[in-house]
């Protein structure tokens, strides 16, 4: 198992200033306001912020899908707010597994091949077979997406995502479209990837209830961090309740 | 003030501006060749009906050898005639200083005072013959401007024989020669060939046939039958020579323009169909898949309050705009193109004035044909939309349901990338929209065979069937059947290489109750020069108990090898025979029967006698030969083949040529409308999916390739299916457009298909240029938040 949080280790993500503005004049919207923030390699981050607080606008940086209007955003050696297209691209291949509140599966293909799909282009994957075992799924792997539950699909969606063995797995509101149940069962997938892999793991979410199994948890308002806290002893997903 | 709903559309049309553009495009150019045609068969039968009106055309005509004057009053007497006009009709040979070979033509008499009562003149430039004057001549207009002719320009005539020079008056048209050509030639030779018009004293006094006529038309009672007329007319004129009377669907320039409107007919019914079919199937697919992409806004409106109806209202508004830019600039192509068109009829045609005039019919033709194909397919697919209790819809869509296609299924799975595999599934998982597709495409495929087919049908025409049936340079024709002897002095003139006499009778021929009247003509055995050539292209050997006839001839005969035919002779002692057909002739222009030379002149009862001779010429002696020609008045038509082929060239090829380069630009457009909008709305469908791709890590070419891979896919089943359709379309539409003045050989080249599918290769390519580029700028963010 990695190492906790406090590791003096370089960061993963060394984040100063982050500033997103969309839009210009009477219509800019400051949906970043200067964030200043190290995520560091293992942890299990949860991202907490009521709707409009900026905190998506913030994954989709660290993913590589947008770039900064302003301020220093790096991931270990890499430039993420001046690098391009193509860049953008091998780094999102590479080093990223993102996770989305509606799956976002291609529904032609089975489970096995939603997964195969990516580890066809990573460099040291896992097996699909593997990665599914991990979320649990090994009985449903050649079910196409229209034949599994919602959080079956949510933990393809998983297995896909770490199944490159990113360095970093993003969940934007993971469980928002799932019961309680279901939704428990997706969070011990997340929380089993994180543990066995030492994936930096950022979740974000508006349910303050998932706090409990993070290391760390920050709060988002107003496109900036309000606070932040450590979690000594990180609560198992299947004892949270909302 | 737009209503908000009215906003939404007017942005969604902004947003959907290529697809949009292309469905109207696409349209227009069905609805474009649909209002074309329509407008050229209005123009051309409003104009021909008025013409003969103001200019009394005749019902009947009958050419016969001399009857006397006092005959016209017996004529006039018969059940079923109302008007009478006798004349006479000779022909000329003509001197022109500018022009090397002899030129011919015909004089026809007009009453020496007064307008005659049928197939009055249409005076276009000078003036009318002075009433009692001498020495004047009217020119028919072909003529006129092939020579560059004018009022007041001398003219030197040799009528029977005698050498005279007349002073143009004017230039004339005729209701009669609209088509102005050599009696039995398909093509005019408007240079070597003109009518002329004198007074009757001139002519009767030229010819010795003053108080005698050799032509009459006439015109029926209301209510009379024209074939019973015509018997009653050809029992009368037998005494006199008579050569068979005809009514106006037998008049050779009247089936000229009643041929051209028959082709136009056909064009504007097969084509038009084609594309709307076209049109309507990529509208309907459009829609319906634009209309799925919408789900969430229709369950969204609905769930605020608006019916159904108004929805549906809505989308047809939506759809409603594309049919009215599709029938707009339809309308502007058509009627640029039929103005374009009229012009070129003006080379083929003689009207007083042939304007384009717009058939309003066709443009509501076109409307209600856009707006039902769009309709129908807003219907659909509203309905289904409608369909669903919006709070159903407003939730995304559940994953659609897949499973391995058939390909995997073969145990081709290990073969199959990931992209080939989303696409092959996403194919199969709709086999309707695949099929439509597939239909779409493989029409437009098929429209780009039938242009090419046309222009090989002309080229070979042109380049190959002209020299294989008529090896020789020069057809001649004398005044009138003469010994076979001339066709020695004939050989003797200087360059010719090779001479074979030829025999011409006028007959008509008989079968089940149908019957044509036509030229005899005389083969030789061994013939080096003119041949009857089968389908295949192989000789068929001249018969002497028998007949060869045109193809063409036996269809509408409803004839077969083996059939016994009744031949009538029009000329002479007028002799009937029954004969059988012997072989099939595949001739390209006009419809006749060919027998022996020596069989004919059996049959007809006359010695070693010909009507004129086919020469091989020194072309290097060409001039002097035709020197030597004007010298020797029995020979009255020259025929060059290398001025038919340019003045077929000229006219029929150039006028096919130019309708086929219209349709194979809208071909064009066509195959690249259904090939874009295909691939744009591939894009639209799966914009999240593909986005997600992206985002975890596929490069803008990976996620090309499966659209790339899907349009290739339907390009590889539907290409080869509409080049077959293609071809079909091809045969039904030339085999009906063959008429018995012309006919197109069908020639399929490779070419045709090479340029069809490299069309289609090319659409296809570009297509993915714009998806590749729309991909760059496709939003990965807002894809992924939520479904739209």
């Amino acid at each position: 198992m990695k190492s906790p949080p406090q590791s003096a280790a370089t960061p993963v993500f060394h984040v100063r200033g982050l500033t997103k503005v969309y839009g210009a004049g009477t219509a800019e919207v400051r949906a970043l306001a200067g964030v200043d923030l190290d995520l560091n390699a293992g942890e299990l981050v949860v991202l907490l912020g009521p709707s409009g607080s900026g905190k998506t606008t913030l994954l989709n940086q660290l993913g590589g899908l947008d770039i900064p209007t302003a301020g220093e955003l790096r991931y270990r050696d890499l430039d993420l707010a001046h690098a391009d297209e193509a860049r953008l691209t091998r780094y999102r291949r590479e080093s990223v597994g993102f996770v989305f509140q509606f799956y976002n599966l291609i529904p032609s293909l089975t489970a096995r091949e939603n997964v195969g799909l990516i580890t066809e282009l990573a460099r040291a994957p896992l097996t699909p077979e593997a990665a599914l075992g991990m979320v649990g799924l090994t009985s449903r792997m050649d079910h196409f997406p229209a034949q599994l539950s919602g959080g079956e699909q949510q933990r393809v969606a998983i297995a896909r995502a770490i199944a490159k063995r990113p360095e970093v797995l993003l969940c934007d509101e993971p469980t928002g479209a799932l019961d309680v149940k279901t939704g428990i069962t997706v969070l011990e997938a997340i929380r089993r990837a994180n543990r066995e892999l030492g994936t930096l793991t950022v979740i974000i979410t508006h349910n303050a209830v998932m706090a409990a199994m993070a290391d760390r948890v920050i709060r988002f308002s107003d496109g900036r961090v309000q606070s932040e806290s450590h979690n000594a002893n990180p609560a198992a997903p299947d004892t949270l309740q909302w | 003030m737009l209503s908000h709903l009215d906003r939404k559309l007017l942005r969604d049309l902004v947003r959907l501006k290529g697809q949009a553009a292309a469905v109207s495009l696409v349209m227009a150019c069905g609805l474009a060749m649909l209002i074309m045609a329509r407008s050229l068969i209005h123009s051309l039968e409003t104009t021909r009906a008025a013409y003969y009106q103001a200019n009394h055309f005749a019902d009947l005509f009958a050419s016969l050898k001399r009857a006397p004057n006092d005959l016209g009053a017996r004529i006039a007497a018969l059940p079923g005639v109302a008007t009478v006009q006798t004349d006479l009709a000779v022909p000329v040979t003509l001197d022109l200083p500018g022009l090397a070979e002899p030129a011919s033509g015909l004089v026809r008499s007009l009453p020496d005072f007064g307008a005659p009562e049928l197939n009055r003149l249409f005076l276009r430039r000078g003036a009318w013959l002075s009433p009692g004057a001498r020495g004047e001549v009217l020119v028919g207009e072909a003529f006129a401007k092939a020579n560059a002719l004018n009022p007041g320009d001398p003219l030197t005539l040799l009528l029977n024989g005698r050498r005279q020079t007349f002073r143009i008056a004017g230039i004339v048209l005729s209701p009669e020669y609209i088509f102005e050509s050599r009696p039995g030639a398909a093509l005019p030779d408007s240079r070597t060939y003109g009518i002329f018009w004198m007074p009757y004293k001139e002519v009767a006094t030229a010819w010795n046939l003053y108080g005698a006529f050799n032509h009459v038309a006439a015109t029926l009672a209301p209510g009379a039958s024209s074939p019973a007329v015509i018997a009653e007319l050809d029992r009368l004129l037998v005494p006199y020579g008579g050569r068979g009377a005809y009514g106006r669907k037998d008049h050779p320039s009247h089936i000229r323009v009643t041929d051209e409107i028959r082709v136009l007919t056909i064009l504007s019914i097969g084509f038009p169909a084609i594309f709307l079919c076209v049109a309507s199937f990529m509208t309907n697919s459009v829609l319906s898949r634009l209309l799925a992409l919408q789900r969430e806004q229709i369950a969204i409106l609905k769930a605020f309050g608006f019916s159904n109806r108004q929805i549906a209202a809505h989308y047809l508004k939506f759809a409603f705009v594309m049919v009215a830019g599709g029938v707009l600039l339809g309308l502007l192509g058509g009627v640029v193109l039929g103005r374009q068109l009229v012009g070129m009829y003006e080379l083929m045609f003689r009207f007083p004035d042939l304007a384009f005039q717009l058939d309003f019919s066709a443009v509501a033709i076109a409307l209600a044909v856009g707006l039902g194909a769009v309709t129908l397919g807003v219907f659909s697919s509203v309905r289904q939309a409608a369909r669903l209790p919006p709070a159903e819809a407003m939730r995304p869509e559940p994953p659609a349901s897949y499973a391995p296609s058939g390909l995997e299924r073969l145990g081709l799975k290990r073969l199959l990338s990931h992209s080939f595999r989303i696409a092959v599934r996403n194919l199969e998982r709709r086999p309707m929209q695949a099929l439509f597709t597939v239909a779409g495409l493989a029409l437009a495929t098929a429209l780009l065979i039938l242009p090419n087919t046309f222009k090989a049908g002309i080229a070979d025409i042109l380049d190959f069937k002209w020299d294989v049936v008529q090896r020789q340079d020069i057809n001649l024709g004398l005044v009138e059947p003469s010994s076979a002897r001339i066709a020695h002095e004939l050989a003797q003139l200087p360059g010719v290489t090779s001479l074979e006499p030829s025999r011409l009778a006028a007959v008509r021929i008989h079968f089940n109750g149908r019957s044509r009247q036509i030229g005899l003509r005389s083969l030789l055995p061994n013939a080096r020069h003119s041949r009857a050539v089968d389908h295949a292209g192989r000789e068929i050997p001249p018969p002497t108990d028998g007949l060869i006839v045109s193809a063409k001839l036996a269809e509408v005969l409803g004839a077969r090898v083996g059939d016994l035919l009744v031949v009538e002779a029009l000329e002479g002692r007028r002799p009937v025979k029954t004969l059988p057909i012997t072989g099939l002739a595949e001739d390209f222009t006009g419809i006749a029967a060919y027998m022996e030379l020596s069989a004919i002149n059996r049959f007809l009862g006359e010695g070693d006698v010909i009507t004129g001779a086919s020469l091989g010429l020194d072309l290097d002696k060409r001039g002097e030969f035709l020197a030597a020609l004007k010298k020797i008045p029995r020979v009255s038509t020259v025929a060059i083949k290398e001025s038919m082929r340019k003045s077929f060239r000229e006219t029929t090829a150039q006028m096919m040529g130019l309708i086929q380069s219209i349709y194979l630009m809208f071909s064009v457009v066509v195959a690249f409308g259904v090939i874009y909008n295909n691939a744009r709305i591939s894009l639209a469908e799966r914009a999240r999916e593909l986005a997600t791709l992206r985002v975890i890590g596929m490069t803008q070419h990976e996620v090309g390739a499966i659209i790339v891979i899907e349009l290739v896919i339907l390009a590889v089943l539907a290409v080869p299916l509409g080049l077959v359709m293609g071809t079909g379309f091809a045969t039904v539409i030339i085999s009906t457009v063959s008429t018995e003045t012309v006919r197109l050989p069908l020639v399929f080249t490779s070419y045709t298909y090479a340029f069809a599918v490299l069309v289609v290769v090319t659409a296809s390519f570009f297509s993915a240029l714009v998806v590749l580029r729309k991909l760059k700028q496709l939003d990965l963010i807002a894809t992924l938040k939520a479904p739209e």
